[in-house]
């Protein structure tokens, strides 16, 4: 693809207080794609996301938006950006219909009939003229995205979006960054702890723990590798006999359960030479591989919250 | 929209505030730094050698009298605006048919250590050496400042007073008497303007300061303390003025009365 | 042309969050009882004297006038007077020549007096208080609520939404003085009568040498003199404001920004007592805000102050402040 990138990240560092939170991460996002970023509490996504806003300043490293650097060309790099980052924080004691004016007022190229687009798209128009402060949680998330969509940026970012949706919202609000990725070309990014979201919603997704992005792989091509589970007795030389076989990574996920991807390798060999070895096969089944599964593959088990 | 047109008038009524307060800022510095403009205070001093140069013309058919101290020497509170000045030379007609010549020196609010202030800057000296009669009335503004305190406080302020007045004082009549040994002077006392609303611990406060004063006065030989508490006692609507405080023509006069019986037979003598 | 919408934007989040009418509400209140008090001391004040001078002292208030005025003229023949003295004498008559040519009684209180009074007595901590409630929570408010991040994230340089702010808090600071000329006025107008602008007041008090110097001293008219007060009193606000704005950004909660801006107040209000010999005690700005009482030429806390001098030292503050924010304030980072 020879597109110029809407958002590139060389290199991005952070040290915060001596500890370093962001060990060089490397990115680049162009349109129409939507970009899943994924993680544990405390791995470094929000700062990651702040450093791309400029919130925060990196330790090293470089942020550029639509060719533009964060760090020099401030104005012009966050012209192209739309974002909600962590909870939606909006002035509770404004309407929300106030809370876009004031950030409508911040750029000039909005004008009062995107400001009503955007408000129907996201479904506000009948609480419009009430205080935000009366608001639930998903509506305050509907007017976060309100404001966040309603410069039309190349870059949406998006940190949690579905927060506090319910199941029906989640629907309407992924029709809705599809929309506005394949019909307006914004690169969206998306940093989630659900992974069933990311799964829903992403082309694209990379995978950070401690600061570092561990794997960046297509979702499509992740999803259908072929995943199997394992009950049986010895887990231990399972996983070890897998290794050296067929060069298969397992991992152990219960007292008795191994996962492992299988590729191209043939099941029945694999469970005939279990059966040779002595192991005591209770049961198998197939698995579509999910990024949940992904995710304990690269993190060893780690917990996620 | 309601807010939109709040926003309007708050904008227009800071910028027209700001510009105005600006000017008021401006000139509240000018004011506070300028050069001072008016340079009019030096009128009047012009009049002093012209004044002095009149007393020291010493004739034998003139009594010298130079009063000196408060508002009380200065005439304050004489509707008729003549004071001790206005009043003295006609009583002392009927002792004597010398001209009283009259030099007054008093300041509106000054305490004993003004007094002493005055006469240690030596601007008096030469009127003080050519007077005869040599007339004082201080310690009024000393005491008043105590009145208004609670009766603990003032007790313990009232000996501090009354120790540093004494000693004011007596250092106030060895100027005079360094400069001029022969004057008599005449010592007014204190009066109570207030009668009416003073309690009985407050009167004793005000006869120990008439006693103590009237001791030192008399310490020196040529002084006499002329009283005026008993006068005034009963006579404050007549005597007073309408401030209340100083004395009124009628006041000055019975005063000057007083003053002319007690030193009549010394001026009928000379 | 974007920083105006800014700025607008800022002062309908003030007018929301009712900030503002409520300062002007306690400004209210307490004018109203300011007023009233005065009122009512006046009313005892005039009973004792009654009671001292006989009934005629408050009542033939011209007789005494009179008096007055005649006994300072022979005062002003004296040749023993020293400049300084004559010079307040003679702006002690002109005040009331005019008390009596246009029959106003001296023990009077008048809406002019009031306005000014209130303004002189509440320059150094009334005021600054209400400065701090309008700007103590301008940024601190924000972070605590995380609303500075969508701030942040807009097209527009961190330096342009802080000097917004600045300038909001500007504005605001008009209002707040002007809104206290204004109800002062009217509410003791009230209970005095909405007359006094035009009599005399004296001015022109100068430090020399650590001596008041009060041969430049002559009136201006009431209403000039009020303008002054006030302007002021502006200067003191923004200087306030400029500080508390600084520690709001600093602190980022706003309960501890009100905090160490007001106990740095109050402990001004006795430094000045007790640590007078100390050289730098002068130079905070604590013991500066009284600038109204140089033109009363009442105010000296430490010896060889000047109102220039305070002026200038309040001016130093603002600018170190002000400097601060914005450094502060276009580098950090945004945590929240």
């Amino acid at each position: 693809m020879q597109q110029t990138a809407v958002l590139e990240l060389i290199n991005l560092r952070k040290t915060l207080k001596g500890k370093e939170i962001v060990k060089g991460i490397n990115l680049t996002l162009f349109p129409s794609q939507i970009f899943g970023f994924l993680g544990p509490n405390g791995a470094g996504k929000t700062t990651t996301i702040r450093m791309i806003v400029g919130l925060i300043k990196p330790t090293e490293g470089s942020v550029s938006i639509c060719g533009y650097s964060v760090a020099h060309d401030f104005v012009k790099a966050l012209s192209n950006v739309g974002c909600i980052i962590e909870s939606p924080d909006m002035y509770k004691y404004l309407t929300g219909m106030e809370n876009l004016l004031q950030f409508a007022a911040m750029d000039k190229k909005i004008s009062q009939q995107r400001i009503k687009d955007v408000v129907e798209m996201v479904g506000l128009q009948h609480r419009l003229n009430d205080k935000v402060s009366t608001y639930s949680l998903g509506m305050r998330q509907r007017l976060g995205i309100a404001q966040a969509i309603m410069s039309q940026p190349k870059l949406l970012i998006l940190d949690e979006p579905t927060n506090g949706l319910d199941p029906a919202g989640m629907t309407e609000f992924r029709n809705l960054i599809r929309k506005l990725a394949y019909e307006d070309g914004m690169a969206v990014f998306v940093s989630s702890h659900l992974l069933l979201e990311i799964q829903q919603m992403c082309d694209v997704v990379s995978i950070i723990k401690q600061g570092s992005v561990i794997k960046t792989a297509n979702v499509q091509e992740i999803i259908h590798d072929n995943r199997i589970e394992w009950q049986l007795n010895n887990p231990e030389k399972a996983i070890a006999l897998l290794r050296e076989h067929w060069n298969i990574e397992a991992v152990q996920l219960k007292k008795n359960t191994i996962s492992g991807c299988l590729g191209q390798h043939p099941l029945a060999k694999i469970n005939e030479l279990f059966i040779r070895e002595d192991i005591a096969l209770t049961y198998c089944s197939t698995k579509q591989n999910t990024l949940e599964d992904l995710f304990l593959d690269l993190t060893e088990g780690d917990e996620i919250v | 929209m309601l807010k939109k047109s709040i926003w309007y008038s708050i904008l227009t009524i800071a910028c027209v505030g700001f510009i105005v307060l600006s000017l008021g800022f401006y000139q509240a510095i000018s004011v506070t730094t300028a050069v001072n403009p008016q340079p009019l205070a030096k009128a009047p001093l012009t009049q002093t050698p012209e004044i002095s140069s009149k007393l020291s013309s010493q004739t034998t058919n003139f009594f010298k009298m130079l009063i000196l101290g408060d508002s009380i020497a200065k005439g304050t509170g004489d509707e008729k605006n003549k004071g001790f000045s206005g009043y003295l030379p006609e009583y002392f007609k009927n002792y004597t048919s010398k001209e009283i010549l009259i030099d007054n020196a008093g300041i509106d609010g000054l305490e004993s250590i003004g007094l002493l202030e005055q006469l240690q800057s030596h601007k008096l000296d030469k009127t003080i050496a050519d007077s005869n009669f040599i007339l004082v009335s201080i310690g009024g503004n000393d005491v008043k400042s105590i009145l208004s305190l609670n009766d603990l406080a003032k007790e313990e302020q009232f000996t501090v007073r009354q120790d540093s007045y004494q000693s004011n004082l007596k250092q106030t009549l060895q100027v005079l008497r360094t400069i001029n040994p022969n004057a008599i002077i005449i010592f007014l006392g204190l009066y109570n303007p207030y009668e009416k609303v003073t309690s009985p611990e407050d009167t004793s406060l005000l006869n120990t300061w008439n006693y103590n004063t009237q001791q030192l006065v008399e310490d020196d030989g040529k002084g006499i303390f002329i009283p005026t508490y008993d006068l005034l006692k009963y006579n404050l609507g007549k005597y007073i003025a309408q401030d209340g405080l100083h004395p009124n023509s009628a006041g000055y006069q019975a005063l000057s009365n007083r003053i002319s019986q007690a030193v009549g037979t010394i001026i009928t003598g000379s | 042309m974007k920083l105006f919408r800014l700025i607008e934007n800022e002062v309908i989040k003030m007018i929301s969050k009712k900030r503002l009418m409520f300062v002007l509400a306690i400004l209210i209140v307490l004018i109203s009882v300011f007023a009233y008090g005065q009122n009512q001391s006046l009313t005892r004040t005039k009973a004792q004297l009654s009671q001292r001078m006989g009934i005629t002292a408050t009542a033939d208030w011209r007789k005494l006038a009179d008096q007055q005025l005649i006994d300072m003229k022979n005062r002003l023949d004296s040749p023993y007077l020293d400049e300084k003295t004559q010079s307040s004498l003679r702006v002690r008559m002109e005040q009331l020549q005019y008390n009596l040519d246009n029959n106003i009684n001296p023990l009077a209180q008048s809406a002019a007096k009031f306005t000014t009074t209130f303004m002189e007595q509440s320059i150094f901590l009334f005021l600054p208080l209400l400065i701090i409630m309008l700007a103590a929570d301008m940024v601190s408010g924000e972070s605590s609520s995380g609303t500075i991040k969508l701030l942040l994230v807009r097209n527009v340089p961190r330096w342009k939404i802080l000097l917004s702010k600045y300038l909001t808090l500007v504005i605001l600071e008009v209002i707040v003085v002007c809104s206290a000329f204004a109800l002062s006025a009217i509410i003791s107008g009230f209970f005095f009568g909405f007359g006094g602008w035009l009599a005399p007041v004296a001015t022109g008090f100068k430090v020399l040498a650590g001596k008041l110097d009060a041969t430049g001293v002559h009136n201006v008219p009431q209403w000039q003199y009020s303008l002054m007060v006030y302007s002021l009193a502006l200067y003191v606000a923004i200087v306030v404001g400029s500080i508390s704005l600084m520690i709001s950004i600093l602190v980022k909660s706003t309960a501890a920004s009100i905090g160490i801006i007001m106990s740095s107040l109050v402990a001004g209000n006795f430094l000045s007592y007790f640590l007078s010999d100390w050289k730098i005690t002068r130079y905070m700005f604590m013991v500066n805000l009284r600038l109204t009482d140089y033109l009363a030429g009442s105010f000296q806390p430490i010896d060889g102050m000047t109102l220039l001098f305070s002026i200038t030292v309040l001016f130093g503050w603002a600018i170190a402040a002000i400097i601060i924010s914005f450094v502060y304030f276009t580098k950090q980072d945004i945590l929240v």
